[in-house]
């Protein structure tokens, strides 16, 4: 994959998920995807970047959003979020539909996953976590 | 703007025509849309028409939908959930989605597939379905007063 | 902070969002909503999403909140404008908003309220559930 233009932001409070979410969208408006596509890369960024607010241990992270290339899909949009936050306990129940109890990290990953063509969930206990996502464009 | 952005543009731009073509959204009545799909629904051709008759529910302000079956070949539990995922949006933006064509076959089908039609409002035939959007809507077609008008031909099963 | 003007038409408030909501703006959105219902009597809302470009989960299971409140506090609660985007996500994210009444734009919202309020009786108010035609329930 070839890298081309990024955005880096970083996730300290609330406000961030907004102004994530907002980069995000015109981002991928810039890179030509349709409003659908536009509404659900923008929808997978808050679900990634509340998950580091509300669950990061100190609730900070940092969101790069960069647009992706492969030899069989010429745009795509790559959208990165970390954090050094507790890290998720159990992948794969955060994984499993319905899992929506309480405080814990791994909220709303189902769900995300559904709205992005691609995605990778690197986590270490005490260390944080790292999450991928991409949507290629039609 | 190379020759291949042009090209794909060609191509994005036929691949709409035709899935306008195979999808026609039509207003049948004030508030009412029909949608008869012809041939098998993949997750691109559903993505297509939801967009398509969701921009036209808001376009029209239609409050109800017929969505009809008939012609679609195989429903699989994921045609299935295709046309849940329509008939959940379609709902989000106020209207109700009616179901027609849905064989008793396919039915049986789907509950062995354990999928569940809960809460679809299904009718085997457009008429069928017409017939209930009128009276949701708290139409009534009658018969014109007068010698001239010959009596009301029942619908049969096409509806002709 | 942002804030959703709220007007009230007769007996209906209208809560028009006007830009991409903080959570916390979300939330205050609730709180105010209900304090204006006990507060004036109105037995409608409409809250009209016609310029919300993105509803994520947080603010799919606000709205689902504000409805449950609004009818425990004995009115009816309509969104209008969802935006046919913001509809598909919602649906794919799961989230089908089965508590939330619909409608497709303003006006047609306030012909449901209307139907709404005269179909609900006292009845209604006990049960603290929505009246009968249309929209989703």
């Amino acid at each position: 994959m070839v890298a081309i233009a990024e955005s880096r932001l970083p996730i300290a409070s609330e406000d961030d998920i907004v102004a994530s979410r907002q980069r995000a969208r015109e981002v991928a408006r810039q890179l030509g995807f349709g409003a659908v596509d536009q509404s659900r890369i923008a929808t997978a960024v808050s679900e990634l970047t509340r998950n580091v607010v509300r669950y990061a241990t100190d609730g900070r992270g940092e969101v790069t959003i960069r647009e992706v290339s492969r030899t069989d899909r010429p745009t795509g949009l790559e959208i990165v979020v970390a954090d050094d936050g507790p890290g998720i306990r159990d992948l794969d129940q955060a994984m499993t539909d319905g899992f929506t109890s309480g405080a814990g990290m791994g909220m709303g990953l189902p769900g995300t996953r559904r709205l992005m063509d691609e995605m990778e969930v690197d986590s270490v206990l005490g260390r944080g976590t790292v999450v991928t996502v991409r949507k290629w464009r039609r | 703007m190379s020759n291949q952005d042009r090209m794909t543009d060609i191509i994005d731009q036929q691949r709409q025509t035709i899935s306008e073509l195979q999808t026609p959204v039509i207003q049948v009545w004030d508030r009412i849309l029909a949608l008869p799909i012809v041939g098998s629904l993949d997750t691109a051709r559903t993505a297509d028409m939801n967009e398509a008759l969701l921009q036209r529910i808001v376009d029209t302000g239609s409050e109800i939908v017929i969505l009809d079956i008939t012609a679609v070949p195989i429903v699989d539990t994921s045609v299935a959930k295709h046309l849940l995922e329509t008939i959940s949006a379609a709902r989000l933006l106020g209207a109700e989605v009616f179901l027609v064509g849905l064989s008793t076959r396919t039915a049986i089908t789907l509950v062995h597939l354990g999928v569940e039609l809960a809460g679809v409002v299904t009718r085997t035939t457009m008429a069928k379905g017409l017939e209930l959007a009128f009276a949701r809507l708290g139409l009534e077609v009658v018969a014109r007063r007068g010698s001239k008008a010959s009596a009301a031909l029942p619908l049969d099963e096409d509806g002709a | 902070m942002a804030r959703v003007p709220i007007v009230r038409i007769g007996d209906t408030l209208v809560a028009t969002v006007l830009e991409d909501l903080h959570d916390r703006d979300a939330s205050a959105l609730e709180t105010e909503l209900f304090g204006r219902l006990e507060q004036s009597g109105a037995n409608g809302v409409l809250l009209d999403l016609s310029v919300v470009e993105i509803v994520d989960s947080f603010l799919g299971r606000m709205l689902n909140d504000i409805a449950v409140g609004v009818r425990l506090l004995g009115a009816q609660m309509v969104v209008v404008g969802i935006q046919p985007a913001v509809a598909i996500t919602l649906v794919e994210l799961g989230l089908e908003l089965r508590g939330v009444r619909t409608a497709v734009n303003p006006d047609r919202g306030i012909t449901l309220l209307r139907r709404l309020a005269a179909a609900s009786g006292i009845t209604d108010k006990i049960a603290g559930f929505g009246g009968s035609r249309g929209g989703n329930c």
